[in-house]
C-alpha cells in the first residue's frame, strides 16, 4: 500500500472517528519516505548537458589538435568522475550517479573518438569489452540500479557490435554479463534489474545461436538456464522478475507453433538433434525442479510446460493442435495456481493469456470451415462469455492480496 | 579535486574512494593506451601504399567514413601458400611487394608469418572472408577511412571513378593504419 494513500486516505478516517490521530502516524510510520530509487530530471539533464557538450565539440573536432582533442576526452571524463563523488559525498545520490553515469558514457566516446583519431577502428571488440568491463565495475563500486542498466545496455551494445559489424561473437562480453551482472543482481536482487538482466542475457543467447548457424530452438537452453537460476533466489519478487523474459519468449515461440505450425515447411529448422538438444533441456530442467524444490514452490514447475518439443511432431495440423493443447495446459496452469494462491495478478495474467490462446485456436481450427460472417460473430460471443466467466471469477478474489512467496 | 589526496588517507570510509581512483585511472590509462598505440604504430611501422579497387562514389561515403576496398582485398587462389586449404575467419599474412607505379601488391597469402622476405616487401596482416574456387577474400581491418569533417565530399567528387592510393603504416607487432589517402594520378598523367 502506498504511503501517499495512506496520508490522504487516513486523514478521512481519523475525521469519521474510524482512528484516532495517533493510530494514524503510526500507520504512516509503517511506510517511511522511499527514495526514488531513480530521479529521472538530474539523469535526463546530465544526459542533454552531455550531448550538447558532445555535438559542440563534434562541430570543431577535426580544427583541434590531436593532443587537445585527447586532452578533452579525458578531461571531461575524470570531471563527470569527480563530479559524481562530489555530488555523492554531499548526498545527492541521483545527481552523483546521473554524473557517473556520465563519465561512463563519455569512456566509450573516448574510446571511440580516440581510435577514430588515429583510424585505429579495424576489426576489434576490445575497446567494447573495455568498456563493459567499465560498467560491471562501476555498478559494484557505486550499487546503483541505474548503473547495474547502463552496464546491461552497454553489454547489449558490444555484443551486438560484435556480431553484427565484426560477425564474431564475443564470449568476453557475455560472461561479464552473466558472471559480473548476475553475480551483482544475485547478491542483491531487484525485479526491474532481474527483468532487464534477463533481456539482456537473452538478447546474448539469441546472438550465439545466430552466430553458431544452430537451430534455433537451442536459444531455449540458455534462456532456461537464466529462468532456472531464478528458481535458486530466495527473492522471490525479484526471481519472478528474472523468470518473466524466458517464459514470454517461450509462450511467444509456442503461440507461432500454433498460428504457423500448419505450414509444415520450416519445421525442419526448429529439431536439433534429438539426444544432445533433449539431453540439454533435460539438465537445466532438473537444475530448475532442484531450485524450485529447495526453495519450497514446486507448483511452479507448471512453466515447464512450454518447453515441451511438440516440433518433433510431424509439421501440419498435429502440431498446430499439440501447440494449442500445450497453451491451453499453461494457462490453466496459470488460471488454476492463480486461483490456489488467491493471488489476483496471477488470476489476471492467466486470464489474457487464456483468452488470447483461445482466440488463436478459434482463428486456427474454423477459418477455414465457416462462413465468414459466422466466424467472426461466434468468435466474439465466445471470447465475451469466456471473459465474463473468468472476470467473475477473478472477482471472487478480494484484489489487494499482496503475492504469495 | 578532492579525489588526489585522499588517495594517500587509509580508513574504510576511503576504501571506496580509492577504489573509484583505481576504477577512473585505468579509464584513463586505456584510453591513453589506444592513443600511444595509434601513434606508435605510425613512428615504429613501415610506410606502404595500397590501391583501391575503382569505388562507385554514390557507396564510397557511408556516414563520416568512406568505406574501401582494395585490390588486395580479393587474390587469386594460386597465391595461398598454406598446406591446408583456406577457412573462413583465419588469420592470414599477405606478402607485399611494392611495384613501379607506386603501390604495393600482393605476391603470396600465407597462414603463419613468414620467417623471411626480401628487405622491400611487407608482410600485412588480415583475415580470410570469403574462399571460393578461384580466390579469397580477405579484409585487413583497414577497410573504413574516418574522413575529416567535409573532406568526404570532396574525396568522393574529385574521385569519380578513379581509384584512392591509401597510404597504410604497418607496425612490427602486425597492427596497421591507415594515415593518409590520395587520390591517384590519371593514367594519361603518369610519365
Amino acid at each position: 500500500m502506498s504511503r501517499k494513500f495512506i496520508e490522504i486516505e487516513g486523514q478521512h478516517w481519523v475525521e469519521q472517528g474510524i482512528i484516532s490521530p495517533d493510530q494514524h502516524q503510526r500507520l504512516l510510520a509503517l511506510y517511511p519516505e522511499q527514495q526514488r530509487a531513480i530521479g529521472l530530471l538530474p539523469l535526463l539533464g546530465s544526459l542533454l548537458v552531455g550531448l550538447s557538450a558532445l555535438s559542440l565539440v563534434a562541430a570543431n573536432w577535426q580544427d583541434l589538435p590531436e593532443l587537445l582533442r585527447l586532452g578533452l576526452l579525458i578531461g571531461s571524463m575524470v570531471g563527470a568522475y569527480l563530479g559524481g563523488e562530489h555530488f555523492l559525498q554531499r548526498g545527492f545520490r541521483s545527481m552523483g550517479i546521473g554524473l557517473v553515469a556520465l563519465g561512463l558514457i563519455l569512456f566509450g566516446a573516448g574510446i571511440v573518438l580516440t581510435s577514430q583519431m588515429y583510424q585505429l577502428v579495424g576489426y576489434d571488440v576490445t575497446g567494447l569489452l573495455a568498456w563493459v568491463v567499465a560498467g560491471v565495475v562501476l555498478t559494484f563500486i557505486y550499487q546503483s540500479h541505474f548503473l547495474f542498466i547502463l552496464a546491461v545496455a552497454i553489454g547489449v551494445l558490444a555484443q551486438g557490435y560484435s556480431v553484427g559489424s565484426l560477425s564474431s561473437y564475443s564470449y568476453a562480453s557475455a560472461l561479464l554479463m552473466a558472471g559480473g551482472l548476475g553475480y551483482y543482481w544475485w547478491r542483491r536482487p531487484d525485479a526491474l534489474c532481474g527483468a532487464i538482466l534477463a533481456t539482456g542475457l537473452l538478447w546474448q543467447s539469441a546472438l550465439l545461436i545466430n552466430h553458431l548457424h544452430i537451430k534455433i530452438t537451442w536459444f531455449f537452453v540458455p534462456a532456461m538456464l537464466v529462468y532456472a537460476a531464478g528458481d535458486w533466489q530466495p527473492n522471490r519478487p525479484a526471481a519472478r522478475a528474472l523468470q518473466a523474459p524466458p517464459l514470454v519468449a517461450a509462450f511467444l515461440f509456442m503461440l507461432g507453433l500454433g498460428m504457423f505450425g500448419e505450414a509444415g515447411s520450416y519445421t525442419d529448422q526448429l529439431r536439433p538433434h534429438f539426444v544432445g538438444f533433449v539431453g540439454a533441456l533435460l539438465l537445466v530442467f532438473g537444475l530448475s525442479v532442484a531450485g524450485k524444490h529447495a526453495r519450497g514452490h514446486l507448483s511452479s514447475a507448471a512453466d515447464w510446460l512450454l518447453l515441451l518439443p511438440g516440433y518433433y511432431f510431424p509439421g501440419g495440423l498435429p502440431l498446430a493442435v499439440a501447440a494449442l493443447v500445450v497453451l491451453y495446459a499453461y494457462t490453466g496452469s496459470v488460471l488454476y495456481r492463480g486461483f490456489q494462491e488467491q493471488a489476483a495478478d496471477r488470476v489476471n495474467l492467466g486470464t489474457a493469456l487464456f483468452i488470447l490462446t483461445t482466440m488463436v485456436a478459434y482463428f486456427k481450427l474454423t477459418w477455414e470451415f465457416m462462413d465468414k460472417s459466422l466466424f467472426f460473430l461466434l468468435g466474439g460471443l465466445l471470447l465475451l462469455g469466456l471473459s465474463w466467466y473468468l472476470r467473475r471469477r477473478a472477482r471472487s478474489i478480494p484484489p489487494s492480496n499482496p503475492p504469495t512467496p | 579535486m578532492k579525489l588526489v589526496p585522499t588517495l594517500f588517507l587509509s580508513g574504510a570510509a576511503d576504501k571506496h574512494r580509492r577504489w573509484v581512483a583505481l576504477a577512473v585511472a585505468a579509464q584513463v590509462l586505456f584510453i591513453l593506451l589506444v592513443a600511444g598505440a595509434g601513434s606508435a604504430i605510425s613512428s615504429y611501422g613501415r610506410a606502404v601504399v595500397l590501391r583501391t579497387s575503382p569505388v562507385d562514389p554514390r557507396d564510397l561515403l557511408y556516414g563520416d567514413y568512406v568505406t574501401l576496398n582494395y585490390d588486395v582485398s580479393q587474390l587469386p587462389r594460386p597465391l595461398w601458400r598454406g598446406s591446408e586449404a583456406p577457412r573462413r575467419h583465419r588469420p592470414v599474412y599477405v606478402e607485399l611487394r611494392p611495384t613501379s607505379a607506386g603501390y604495393y601488391e600482393a605476391v603470396a597469402v600465407y597462414p603463419a608469418e613468414p620467417a623471411s622476405l626480401p628487405a622491400d616487401h611487407v608482410a600485412l596482416r588480415g583475415w580470410i572472408v570469403n574462399v571460393w574456387r578461384q580466390g579469397l577474400q580477405l579484409r585487413y581491418g583497414l577497410e573504413r577511412y574516418y574522413v575529416p569533417e567535409g573532406e568526404g565530399r570532396k574525396l568522393e567528387r574529385r574521385a569519380g571513378r578513379q581509384p584512392l592510393l591509401v597510404h597504410v603504416s604497418v607496425a612490427p607487432w602486425d597492427q596497421s593504419r591507415i594515415t593518409r589517402v590520395e587520390i591517384a594520378p590519371k593514367p594519361a598523367e603518369r610519365p
